[in-house]
């Protein structure tokens, strides 16, 4: 805000920032940052999670103020106080979650909010502007099909095709491929390629780091809201060196998986078919999996997994086949199967969580229907807090303050919050559905131990994701999904590269492969 | 880039800030206030242009509504079935529902009680009054019990389906007033009048306030358990989050059906307050406007015990003081009308995101741009 602050920014430099501050209440999100974007190229921007990456990328594009500190863009002073203002300045900022109207098509959130709206909207034009740049780009971007009815990664990629389409001279991409599979993150980074030889420099959010070596020129690391390394050479980068810097204990990346003892069948799932009306569904799965044992399902994101899902924990009518856990059958009730001690980390957080809830609400909600928290059908706030405190403490849950509504925590203690409610008792079954996605490192080494935990304990394991390393570390044995049947099946020592990447595309013949 | 689009679409629950609760709660308090200041101002300004003084018109509201024993009763007596009301369709609106048939379940609940308590007509007014109290619920229940099936088994939305059972109940009312319970003597479409020993007998002579003003007292009670029990809660958390509520075992079709039929209940019960305490006889126009209002009741008091108890008073009192202004005063209530129609705008952009919050669940099978998803 004040001319003395640091040197004057080298004129067409694309952003630079100076002594960027920014605070929440007791939290120093942001202390004096300095940032710099070059022309043409791709600035990894990474740092654990509450680093304060979000909220650089907040203010640059404008929807955040900051307290102190200047910015300049493309050579020229630059302050905006609203995301419109940064947006007609030619910043796009792509938000982890994503900001289409879901019930409108790509061609109507290609006009809709755009600074040069025409006052009439021309559906041919927009439909002709999305194609032209989807086939520019070489995407598959439709646009005339509701983002509700796409796919994640496609939705992004219609997120940034609209930016680009409005103009964009900068583009802000907060952890674009957290919930995407490695054949879509590898189009990501085609398209990213793509923008950074079209003169769009990027900057690129993440907590992947391998991705990193083959998509950015540079990396500058955030750590509590410093700076700690600025605008590293990527190819000069030690990863393990910028994982210590990033979290300051490297031990946390290396997982330590513990002997656990196989025992007696717990879950048995033979001819398995769901019907989706969104997705693939699934198709005549069998799969077993044996107290302590961790079974991984892997595949590209939209390959039946959420209908597996829905199925193990009972929330699905099933078209065939049956589910049974210690011999009684769930099928289609998730009554019996919590009865049954089904737990579940569902894959995204706001959907596992009610967000608006407390702390302690959400922790003891698996004990609705328990005398033991109520007198006269009335809930014993007391009770309920004093049990929520406990849960907080077992499961490390922070702010430690039952009272907290559950939306005011970061990720990763949401998902501890989740974890404290599913797994509070030893769960016979527990269903992970990409239980590290967007966690820091620490709060995913959290989550690896509470799966290790509960096989330990004597539960069957069953981890869904689309994250191969989160697989890989976890899973004694794999299953590969790929349009809702199993493509191939193997133990985690047999796992090649080759072998899940033909799976995973579908390339392996299905006949006769099963999960045991 | 997308921000227009963004606001009210997602919630931003990555990191939502510390001092969100205290903030959001002031700037709460201070919309509410500034919208009745707004409905007030505006109100006056209509006034003035229509020649009235806004001065006079006002204190003659004011006294309407408090300034007696009279005016007190007035007030209580209309607030009270729309707290009861609001009651009933907060518990719907607390599980993510939006019936907006009140209106007909109220004309049913009359129905139900006058034909229960003319069954009854012999037995003692012990025997008759919960009689007719029951059956006034059971009928706004029926009235209630195919949407509520539509919505859980089909999906079809309960908006229109309860405003079309609304249309039914006001068909039927004046057929039945036309014919079957229309004694020979009468005129104008009417019941016979109440039967004696159903009655609700005033609580101070010489104004309205009568007994049933106290079922209300119940309601909300009832209301205040409800929310601190175990089920509430469990609907409550339906209304949140469906799809963590139906993985938690919550049943969604046993949410969807219960929670509507108590809103039935409870409109349905205004009925009967209505036929055997204030009009002693069932009328075409028997709901007023009741059900309408006692929705907007609802809203406007946020689900809560305590709002929708404040928010039944002022349009209890602004209906008691309306009325009061045009006949001490010579100005016409209508004004009053203009005054709680703006309240409602006001404090319908207060609520404007939980509303689409709300609806949006619910408008989500259909499309605004006339495609059917798949
Ligand atoms: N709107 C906000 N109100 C209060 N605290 C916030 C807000 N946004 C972010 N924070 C806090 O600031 C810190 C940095 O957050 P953020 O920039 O989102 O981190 P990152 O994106 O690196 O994970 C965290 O401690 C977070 O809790
Ligand atoms: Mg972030």
């Amino acid at each position: 805000m004040n001319s003395e602050t640091g040197a004057a920014p080298a004129s067409g430099t694309p952003l630079s920032v100076r002594g960027v501050s920014r605070r929440f209440g007791a939290v120093q999100a942001l202390d004096d940052v300095d940032f710099t974007l070059e022309e043409g190229e791709i600035h990894a921007l990474v740092g654990e999670n509450g680093a304060g990456k979000s909220t650089l990328a907040k203010i640059v594009a404008g929807s955040i103020l900051s307290d102190s500190g200047s910015m300049s863009l493309f050579g020229e002073p630059y302050q905006p106080s609203s995301r419109r203002e940064g947006a007609a300045a030619g910043v796009a900022h792509v938000r982890q979650q994503l900001s289409l109207v879901r019930g409108l098509t790509v061609a109507q959130n290609l006009q809709l909010g755009r600074p040069d709206a025409p006052a009439i909207f021309n559906a041919g034009a927009a439909r002709a502007e999305v194609e032209r740049w989807s086939d520019e780009f070489g995407l598959g971007v439709p646009a005339e099909t509701l983002i509700d009815d796409m796919p994640l990664a496609i939705r992004q990629q219609a997120e940034i095709l609209i930016a680009v389409a409005w103009g964009a001279r900068l583009l802000i991409l907060d952890e674009p491929s957290s919930a995407l599979g490695p054949l879509e993150t590898q189009a990501l980074i085609a398209l990213c390629h793509r923008l950074r030889s079209e003169g769009t420099p990027i900057i690129y959010i993440s907590h992947r780091l391998p991705e990193l070596t083959e998509l950015a020129d540079r990396l500058t690391v955030l750590r509590a809201g410093k700076v700690v390394v600025a605008g590293a050479d990527v190819r000069d980068a030690d990863l393990r060196e910028v994982a210590t810097l990033m979290i300051g204990d490297v031990t946390l990346l290396e997982v330590d998986r513990p002997e656990i003892q196989r025992g007696s069948i717990r879950l048995a799932v033979s001819d398995l078919s769901v019907s989706s009306p969104h997705g693939v569904g699934c198709h005549g799965l069998d799969f077993e999996v044996a107290a302590g044992e961790i079974l991984g399902v892997v595949g590209i994101a939209g390959n039946g997994q959420d209908s597996l899902a829905k199925a193990l924990t009972g929330q699905v009518k099933l078209t065939g086949g049956r589910i049974t856990v210690d011999g009684t059958d769930i099928s289609g009730s998730a009554g019996q199967a919590i009865a049954a001690g089904v737990a579940h980390i569902h894959e995204d957080r706001s959907n596992g969580l009610a967000a608006s809830f407390s702390v302690a609400d959400n922790a003891t909600a698996r004990h609705i229907g328990n005398r033991r928290f109520t007198s006269f059908g009335v809930r014993l706030g007391d009770k309920i807090a004093l049990h929520a405190r406990e849960l907080i403490e077992r499961f490390q849950v922070r702010p430690p303050e039952p009272a907290a509504k559950a939306s005011s925590l970061s990720g990763g203690n949401q998902q501890k919050l989740m974890a404290a409610r599913e797994l509070e008792q030893n769960p016979a079954v527990l269903v992970a559905h990409g239980p590290t996605k967007g966690l820091d490192p620490e709060a995913a080494k959290a989550m690896r131990d509470r799966c290790f935990a509960a096989a330990q304990a004597g539960g069957a394991v069953v981890v869904i994701s689309a994250d191969l390393d989160e697989v890989a570390d976890l899973a004694h044995r794999i299953i590969v999904l790929y349009r809702g049947v199993v493509t191939d099946a193997f133990s985690s020592e047999d796992m090649t590269p080759e072998r899940l990447g033909a799976a995973m595309a579908g390339l392996t013949e299905t006949s006769g492969a099963t999960g045991d | 880039m997308t921000d227009v689009v963004a606001g009210g679409e997602r919630g931003e629950i990555e990191h939502a800030p510390a001092g969100t609760e205290e903030r959001s709660l002031t700037t709460s308090l201070s919309t509410s206030s500034l919208a009745v200041l707004i409905a007030v101002v505006v109100g006056g300004l209509i006034m003035l242009f229509s020649g009235e003084n806004p001065l006079t018109a006002y204190g003659a509201m004011l006294d309407g509504a408090f300034g007696s024993r009279f005016a007190l009763g007035e007030t209580l007596s209309r607030a009270a079935p729309l707290a009861i009301v609001g009651y009933g369709t907060a518990v719907a609106l607390r599980a993510g529902l939006i019936t907006i048939g009140a209106q007909g379940q109220v004309v049913a609940g009359a129905i139900g009680a006058l034909l229960t308590a003319q069954f009854f007509e012999t037995a003692p007014s012990a025997v008759a009054i919960p009689a007719a109290a029951i059956g006034g619920a059971l009928f706004g229940m029926a009235w209630v019990l195919i949407p509520a099936m539509l919505r859980a088994y089909f999906s079809v939305n309960e908006i229109l389906s309860t405003l079309l059972f609304t249309e039914f109940a006001a068909l039927l009312i004046e057929y039945l007033l036309n014919n079957p319970l229309k004694p020979p003597t009468a005129i104008t479409p009417q019941s016979d009048p109440y039967p004696d020993n159903g009655i609700l007998g005033l609580v101070i002579d010489g104004t309205r306030f009568h007994t049933g003003v106290f079922a209300a007292v119940i309601i909300g009670l009832a209301f205040i358990w409800w929310v601190r029990s175990d089920r509430g809660f469990s609907y409550d958390l339906y209304g949140e989050n469906p799809n963590l509520a139906q993985s938690l075992g919550i049943s969604s079709n046993r949410v969807i059906i219960n929670s509507l039929l108590i809103s039935g209940a409870t409109a349905g019960l205004v009925g009967w307050i209505q036929a055997a305490g204030l009009l002693q006889r069932v009328y075409v126009g028997i709901a007023s406007d009741i059900g309408f209002f006692g929705l907007v009741v609802a809203f406007l008091g946020g689900a809560t015990a305590g709002g929708v108890l404040v928010a039944a008073l002022l349009f209890g009192a602004l209906q008691a003081g309306g009325l009061a202004m045009q006949s001490s005063e010579g100005i016409p209530a209508s004004l009053s009308d203009i005054i709680q129609a703006l309240l409602l705008l006001g404090f319908s952009i207060r609520y404007a995101p939980q509303i689409i919050r709300l609806t949006r669940g619910v408008m989500a099978n259909f499309t605004l741009v006339g495609r059917k998803r798949r």
